[in-house]
């Protein structure tokens, strides 16, 4: 199903731009609906009868949901799942019939009481949608610009509509299952080294930040993503990566207010656990450290197990010095005085069989609620739609929550020649838990530390407060249950209000003038706090706090006029608009550590609370703005030839002085092959459109203020005890950054080539199209070397990239069932860097190591490291390897790295690409089935051919600090029997083998059930009062199919930045220890009245 | 209906042209939001105050761990290169833990881990050089647009500072590599070629003439973390010694022995101390001016770079067992009872044959040198005034031995312990000593004995065992009692001895003496692999700690040994970091070549 406006005959009701559109068909429309009333008014005395009947579809099953209206009154029914209505009504009125997406239709009564009605759907060239700063018929774009299946989406649970976007033709969307993630969007390939978020624009006011948990999905009523440069150009500056444009402007139906309530209510659990494949037994963990220090010929550790020939489990692993009186053969403390037990200097923890670490943190059974209520109406000179929304979702995880309120009130008043009116929402969202998506390191989050930590590990210790691995040998982790649970305040608050308020005024018959201020104003506040760790073999030792607050303000004027002429068999739509942009941005933060009471109430940064010697505040901001003004000329010949220009100005306040301003200019052609003689009643094609669009778009998203070279300093940095205090430090500055003046707009030239079909008489939609998109002048900071300095190198327009790729959708949509396959691909190549090297190296690192590089011929990201070519497997190649030094460590069992460059060593010089992140395919199949009461709907999504880089075997292969592993491990690894093995040799001095390699590379391909519905609809007899109720039960990500061996396939992007802004899209595809997505049931119901 | 109708037109217009006055065009639009908030730009920063600014940031990078990995292989110390590299110390902890480290340890320096630390060093260094480059530039500007805002004395006091440390931070990246580009404050061109080590020094020395020239004889303002001539002087000799240049180096020395401010601090405590009265003493040459809660509150300038090298998890600082002293490096302080000489010296094919423990009961009857209790934590043996080392301190002894830092570790009583940071027990404000009269009278030594005035060598060696035989560790129960007379009664788990050398029969036996003597003073200080490197005996000396010298190997003694690789002549220059060689690319050709064997 895809998303159309609902145009009825007597309510063709102006929508915010609509009248614009057709100014005179809503002038003529209120007229008749005027002279209408009248008209019946006069007739009061009619005949009133009971009309019944069925509507159909053009297949002929039935069609639920169609208003069936008296024409020209506020007197209205549904149709019920099998189609059928009663209705009293004037026995010489007339009826009309709407659906959405679906021709309307109208019938007079003429005395009939049974009125059956075959409604034709409207073909897809026949849709109209939202695109840039106007409406238009599908058949007018020449663009490629894709629909989302609003339904489809609707089918998932989620904070962000950004989360349901990926199964849409040429959009990669990737998230993890933390409640409040990020989602990250990317449509056809990536252009540029850092930030490539595409640009919203949310009821016509453009947000480039893809953090869009504040909008309420429930509110959407259409989206359009504008993929191609022909169709995105408009917004020009910002639309080098695209556009997405979201309409929430849900109104109702001329009559009194109707009200629709929703609500869903289920339990999510992760897709998959750690526990499944770790070692969750503490005396089978030990045989892998023996194994280890066995093959290294080093003592096997005993102050744990014991006898490593008869290991037990300790009754202590570990008891403070003063709480014990002796040890026992193997150092374990013996006549341990449980008494003697004080926090937190003198801890004595048990010994676990086995501590199942997942279960403990990632216990499931999650709950998710999201409730909305809408009510929308509309009278003659008005339209209105308020809602609200409350969701609710816990993490998978514990202590780990996100919820939002938020309200919206759309309106439009029309007075004569004038409209008005606003699209506002405020929403209120919280979190809880502060886990985000992960950065550098894997241990950072409750997920990484998951792994590092032995099942013989407790999770209390004998006082009940949080153990960890204190003693030797137990690694250097944090307890992952204390690390969430003390994070249990950290709560980040994101108030937001959002919206526009509009004026159009209809200045002549073919002209229309609008002006609009949008506003996007977020408030955040974040507190966050750092417990002591006694416990910890690595013990933190002061606790800390610091809370945040930060607030942007961000509005947009936008002005246009609109010139509509139709001469002859020639149509023209001119368009011209001005449009200013200002942004700012503002943080405080603040933070002290040693805080004497560590409970919330106590967290404030107040001297008296800790030391106060600690405290530390800073703010910092930023400011940017935008100019721009912008054409746009439409021809139309007959519907069979369609032409289209675009052209907008840009000024920056990003860019250098000379340079500020960037033109970018698109064209389109259509051509409606099936309009012309030879195509005329062609049984295969009913309808079809080629499409043709070339186009250039910029891209500034830089940080500000990047045009001049910057000086600072830091306490810690550039500050200095000169006179030998010993706590006293003097100022010292520094350059910080360098700047460039020359910094121009980078510029993005598309073509696309697209086509869309009807055949076999509608019965199949094809659309397909090819593209080539070409970055130039691509703005980045290349690595300078450290004879710079350390300050950030300058920003410069340096290097290109191109992205290639097709993308397609073939779908069918009967009256009984529907389904559609979508599909896209893209090829990403970096052509250029600087001009002197031919690739840079990522500087995002796991633990102290790089995995991805940036070369010249190969995608952003790819993997780095050695190629490896199995095990040394004789005493004769470890002799050699170890005569030529060939590689760190050369004994049997050791991976054996390839020594590419043949210099007979294996150095960092040997590093290549071992693999891709990007996938070669991504696919989606949406079906639905509807059989009387019953419907099913379900998607699968796919992707294939892409890499991962599993960076965890660092520790649940390699055991790098000690931290659990995989389950069959000491099974699979090297022996000399076992030279074929999946994992090197267990070897505590073999530092070397984990080295990264393409032992680290898996292939990433899945395909998941992303979504499967069953919904009934409710006969009315059952629930009089309700108009039209369903309930539903719903499974997300049922099933995942896949040969990856790590958590989870769907793996969310870093959150991480460069000097030079976002840089996610250098570090894809690396698996760091994510959240991993949740396998959701619930159930909903959806009524209206 | 009419009035209706008008009144929106009338609005219509109004607004479209109250737009297109605001915006049309207005550039002033952009460039009012084209400011970078929160930072400084170069005019604010063109005075005295910004000058000075400059120049203590450049002061700063002496020991700069910010942005980079942790900053150990960064740390003033020069723990990672100068002692892990060398036969004094093992990278510690355990097998998982640092293993870039691991990579120096085991002089596998190409591998990727140790690449990547290598870099940190060079950062470090060049962003020094790029600091003192920085304020010689600003001098410039604001002596030539507002003369008036620095005196003559200030002018050349800052230039001699500022070329003093760009000469201090060329050097560090000239022993570490030896072949590195020279950058002056003229300099462009980032990717300015390397010169060849020979012509390091020279322009080393260059710089240190210039600079000795401008400086002034006590310390600027007098704020003791400023170079002076003096310190210039000496670090020309130490320059000088580096570049072979015995002749000249014996002048330079003797000129600051005889006439410079410089002497021993009375007791060898002294010299590593958190005590604020004796830092800063006569024996500082160049420090690094360590500070402990100074409002910064992560602990950076608390000496970041050497929080790992304090005892682990059941010691009173947690954390994290690095940098832990050598069997070898233990067995060279064993003095021989009747000579009270190092058996080193006077035994030198079976001093390194034990390869047990020495804990305080093995060690209550043997005679060793005091400075070995200053040096390392053993166990049953006091730890300055934190209670007597145990078993519990160390990480992982299976791994890499019994011992533990000491140097860096600050007095509890001294109070200069950091209260923030991630683990404040191992920040402090202990002084890193980069260069200490001790070793200037040990390089003096070297020149007398390489121009054969034997005499005075052993005369210069004999003054630093002096004082080391002036204070041993003692019991540490209380402030008075951290050091005690070395024959003190207190003391129960060692003889201490160290006598003077009374005759140099030969110059062999005098280089050896002289070596030896280095080697125990300035044991764990990030100065013996330069000296072995200096020495040339690099490859020698290093093999045969791995396979055996005197009695012992620590390939026996420590496993990951037997996966070291052999020393060969390129190890006398660290390989120069893969990346620093990339960019420095012009026209397919990398300006900074990489070394020769790497």
């Amino acid at each position: 199903m895809r998303e159309t406006r609902e145009i009825a005959m007597e309510e063709t009701v102006p929508r915010r731009q609509s009248f614009i559109n057709t100014p005179m068909r809503v002038l003529r429309a209120i007229g008749t609906s005027v002279l209408l009333v009248m008209l019946f008014a006069g007739n009061a005395l009619a005949q009133q009868i009971a009309v019944t009947g069925t509507v159909t579809g053009a297949g002929g099953g039935p069609l639920a949901g169609v208003t069936v209206r008296i024409s020209g009154t506020e007197t209205r029914v549904l149709t019920n799942a099998t189609g059928r209505y009663t209705i009293t009504a004037p026995a010489n009125g007339a009826l009309t019939y709407t659906l959405i997406g679906q021709k309307p239709a109208r019938e007079e009564i003429g005395g009939r009481t049974r009125i059956d009605v075959r409604m034709e759907g409207v073909t897809y060239l026949e849709e109209v949608v939202v695109t840039a700063y106007t409406e238009q018929r599908r058949a007018d774009i020449t663009g490629a610009v894709a629909s989302i299946n609003v339904e489809s989406a609707a089918r998932q649970t989620g904070a962000s509509v950004l989360q349901k976007l990926d199964a849409v033709p040429g959009i990669t969307v990737v998230a993890s299952g933390s409640p409040a993630s990020r989602s990250t969007v990317r449509i056809r390939g990536i252009s540029s080294f850092q930030n490539n978020d595409p640009l919203y624009v949310i009821d016509g006011v453009p947000v480039q930040d893809s953090y869009i948990n504040w909008l309420n999905p429930a509110d959407i009523t259409s989206i359009q993503v504008l993929k191609d440069a022909s169709a995105a150009s408009i917004y020009g500056s910002r639309a080098s990566n695209g556009v997405i444009v979201i309409e929430t402007t849900k109104r109702g139906a001329s009559g009194p207010p109707r009200v629709t309530f929703s609500a869903r209510t289920g339990l999510a659990s992760p897709t998959r656990g750690y526990d499944d494949f770790l070692i969750n037994n503490a005396l089978d963990y030990f045989q892998v450290v023996k194994t280890s220090f066995t093959n290294a010929k080093l003592p096997v550790p005993t102050n744990i197990f014991g006898d490593p020939n008869n290991p037990t489990v300790p009754t202590y692993t570990y008891a403070a010095d003063n709480t014990y009186t002796t040890k026992d053969a193997f150092g374990r403390p013996l006549n341990v005085d449980v008494n003697k037990y004080s926090y937190p200097n003198s801890l004595i923890m048990p010994g676990s069989t086995g501590t199942n670490w997942w279960k403990a943190v990632f216990p499931g059974q999650a709950p998710v609620g999201d409730y909305n209520i809408n009510v929308a109406g509309s009278g003659e000179d008005h339209t209105y739609g308020v809602s609200g929304n409350y969701f609710d979702q816990r993490g998978t995880a514990v202590y780990n929550d996100f919820r939002r309120g938020s309200l919206r009130a759309n309106t439009q008043f029309t007075r004569s020649k004038l409209t008005f009116g606003e699209n506002a929402a405020i929403a209120a969202e919280r979190s809880v838990g502060g886990m985000g998506d992960p950065t550098g390191y894997a241990e950072d989050g409750i997920v990484g530390k998951n792994i590092l930590m032995q099942p013989v590990v407790p999770i209390y210790d004998i006082n009940g407060n949080f153990a960890s691995g204190k003693a030797g040998g137990l690694g250097n982790q944090s307890n992952p249950l204390k690390f969430a649970y003390e994070r249990r305040n950290n709560i980040n608050n994101n108030n937001r209000i959002f919206g526009n308020g509009f004026a159009g005024f209809q200045a002549l018959q073919a002209l229309a003038l609008r002006s609009s201020i949008g506003f996007n104003i977020r408030q955040g506040t974040g507190k966050g706090f750092n417990p002591t760790t006694f416990e910890n073999s690595e013990p933190g030792t002061t606790n800390g706090f610091n809370e945040n607050q930060e607030a942007n303000l961000d509005w947009t004027w936008t002005n246009t006029a609109r010139y509509n002429k139709q001469l002859g068999s020639h149509t023209f739509n001119l368009l011209a608009g001005q449009e200013a942009n200002k942004s700012t941005f503002r943080h405080l933060e603040a933070s002290m550590n040693s805080f004497k009471a560590t409970d919330p109430n106590s967290l404030y940064i107040q001297a008296a609370l800790g030391d106060p010697g600690t405290r530390n505040t800073q703010s910092y901001g930023s400011q940017s703005s935008l100019l721009s003004y912008f054409g746009k000329a439409d021809y139309n010949f007959q519907d069979k030839y369609v032409a289209s220009v675009t052209v907008r100005r840009d000024g920056s306040s990003r860019l250098g002085p000379d340079h500020r301003w960037g033109t970018f200019p698109a064209f389109g052609l259509g051509w409606r092959v099936s309009k012309e003689k030879f195509l005329e009643n062609n049984k295969i094609l009913s309808d079809a459109m080629l499409r043709f669009g070339y186009g250039v778009t910029g891209n500034q998203q830089i940080p500000s203020g990047r045009i001049i070279s910057q000086y600072g300093g830091d306490l810690g940095d550039t500050y200095y005890d000169i006179a030998g205090t010993n706590s006293s430090i003097q100022p010292g500055f520094r350059q910080t950054k360098l700047g460039n003046a020359d910094l121009k707009w980078e510029e993005n030239r598309a073509t696309n080539i697209g086509a869309d079909l009807a055949m076999f008489n509608g019965y199949l939609n094809v659309i397909f199209d090819v593209y080539q998109r070409n970055t130039n002048n691509l703005l980045f900071d290349p690595a300078l070397p450290a004879t710079a300095g350390f300050a950030n190198s300058p920003i410069v327009n340096i290097g290109k990239m191109r992205n290639k790729g097709f993308d397609f959708s073939v779908g069918h949509t009967g009256d009984r069932w529907n389904a559609t396959l979508q599909g896209s691909h893209y090829k990403n190549e970096i052509v250029s860097i600087d001009g002197v090297q031919n690739f840079f190296i990522t500087n995002v690192k796991v633990r102290d190591r790089e995995a991805a590089i940036n070369q010249v011929g190969y995608p952003i990201g790819s993997f780095l490291g050695f190629k490896t070519n199995g095990y040394i497997n004789t005493q004769a190649e470890a002799d050699a390897c170890k005569a030529g030094s060939v590689q760190g460590f050369c004994e049997m069992g050791a991976i054996k790295f390839v020594d590419i460059n043949g210099d007979g060593k294996v150095t960092n010089a040997d590093r290549t690409i071992i693999g891709n992140p990007h996938p070669d395919f991504t696919g989606s199949l949406d079906l639905g089935y509807r059989f009387g009461n019953f419907d099913v709907s379900g998607t699968v999504f796919g992707s294939f051919g892409n890499d991962i880089f599993d960076a965890q075997k660092l520790f649940y292969v390699f055991r790098m600090f000690q931290t659990n592993v995989k389950a069959d491990l000491l099974e699979n690894s090297w022996t000399p029997t076992n030279t074929n093995a999946k994992y090197p040799r267990i070897n505590e001095n073999d530092q070397n083998s984990n080295a990264f390699s393409d032992y680290f590379v898996e292939d990433g391909s899945y395909v998941r059930m992303r979504n499967l519905q069953v919904g009934y609809n409710v006969p009315q007899r059952f629930a009089r009062w309700l108009n039209a109720t369903r309930v539903y039960v719903q499974a997300e990500n049922l099933f995942t199919i896949t040969g990856y061996e790590g958590l989870d396939p769907s793996l969310p992007a870093a959150d991480i930045n460069g000097a030079a802004g976002d840089i996610r899209d250098q570090y894809r595809g690396v698996d760091r220890g994510t959240y991993p997505s949740s396998k959701t049931f619930s159930i909903g119901i959806t009524t209206s009245f | 209906m009419k009035k209706a109708t008008r009144q929106p037109m009338l609005l219509g217009t109004a607004l479209f042209l109250a737009a297109g006055s605001l915006f049309g065009c207005k550039d002033s639009f952009l460039t009012d939001a084209a400011t970078p908030q929160g930072v400084l730009d170069a005019g604010v920063l063109a005075n005295a105050a910004g000058v000075e600014g400059n120049l203590i940031a450049a002061y700063r990078a002496l020991d700069w761990t910010t942005g980079l990995n942790g900053g150990q292989a960064a740390a003033a110390s020069n723990w990672v290169w100068g002692s892990v590299a060398s036969d004094d110390a093992y990278k510690g902890s355990d097998a998982t833990d640092f293993t870039a480290i691991m990579d120096v340890e085991r002089y596998d320096w190409g591998a990727p881990g140790a690449d990547g630390i290598l870099d940190d060093k060079w950062k470090q260094v060049f962003e020094g050089v790029s600091r003192a480059n920085a304020t010689l530039n600003l001098l410039k500007q604001v002596v030539k647009d507002s003369p008036a805002q620095l005196g003559a004395a200030d002018q050349a006091g800052i230039e001699g500072e500022a070329l003093f440390l760009r000469a201090h931070y060329e050097f560090e990246a000239y022993r570490m590599w030896g072949n590195v580009p020279y950058l002056r404050e003229d300099d462009t061109d980032v990717r300015k070629a390397s010169l060849q080590k020979a012509a390091v020094a020279t322009e080393i020395l260059k710089d240190l003439d210039a600079a000795i020239a401008k400086l002034p004889t006590t310390p600027r303002k007098g704020q003791v973390g400023r170079a002076t001539q003096w310190t210039a002087k000496a670090y020309k000799g130490r320059v000088q010694m580096y570049a072979g240049n015995y002749a000249g180096a014996l002048t330079t020395l003797r000129e600051v022995v005889a006439s410079g401010p410089y002497a021993l601090q009375p007791s060898y405590d002294q010299v590593w101390t958190g005590f604020k009265q004796y830092e800063n003493g006569k024996e500082t040459i160049l420090a690094y001016q360590a500070s402990a809660n100074d409002g910064e509150s992560s602990g950076n300038n608390a000496n970041y770079g050497e929080r790992l090298n304090f005892p682990h998890s059941g010691s009173p600082f947690g954390c994290c067992g690095f940098h832990q002293p050598s069997q070898n490096l233990m067995n060279s302080f064993v003095v021989d009872p009747a000579t009270g000489l190092p058996t080193m010296i006077t035994n030198p094919t079976t001093w390194n044959a034990e390869n047990g423990e020495y804990d305080a009961a093995k060690t209550a009857s043997m005679t060793i040198d005091p400075r070995m209790d200053w040096t390392a934590g053993r166990d049953g043996v006091p730890y300055k005034d934190w209670g007597a080392h145990n078993n519990t301190w160390i990480r992982d002894a299976s791994y890499s031995g019994p011992y533990s830092p000491k140097k860096n570790v600050h007095e509890q009583a001294s109070g200069a312990q950091s209260s923030v940071g991630w683990v404040n027990t191992q920040l402090n404000s202990v002084n890193i000593h980069l260069f200490r009269y001790a070793d200037l009278l040990l390089m003096l030594a070297e020149a007398e004995v390489e121009a054969g005035s034997l005499a005075s060598a052993m005369a210069d060696v004999n003054l630093v065992r002096a004082r080391a035989g002036v204070k041993a560790q003692g019991p540490g129960t209380s402030t008075a009692t951290i050091a005690v007379p070395i024959t003190d009664p207190s003391i129960t788990w060692a003889k201490y001895k160290v006598s003077p050398y009374t005759s140099f029969p030969s110059q062999a036996y005098a280089r050896d003496a002289v070596r030896a003597e280095r080697k125990i003073e300035l044991a764990m200080e990030g100065q013996r692999f330069f000296d072995l490197k200096r020495w040339g005996i690099l490859e020698t000396t290093l093999n045969a700690y791995v396979n055996g010298v005197g009695g012992g190997s620590e390939k026996s003694r420590r496993t990951f040994f037997n996966n070291a690789q052999a020393v060969q002549a390129k190890h006398n220059n660290f390989p120069i970091p893969s990346r620093e060689v990339l960019l420095s690319t012009v026209d397919g050709q990398p300006r900074v070549a990489q070394n020769t064997g790497w």
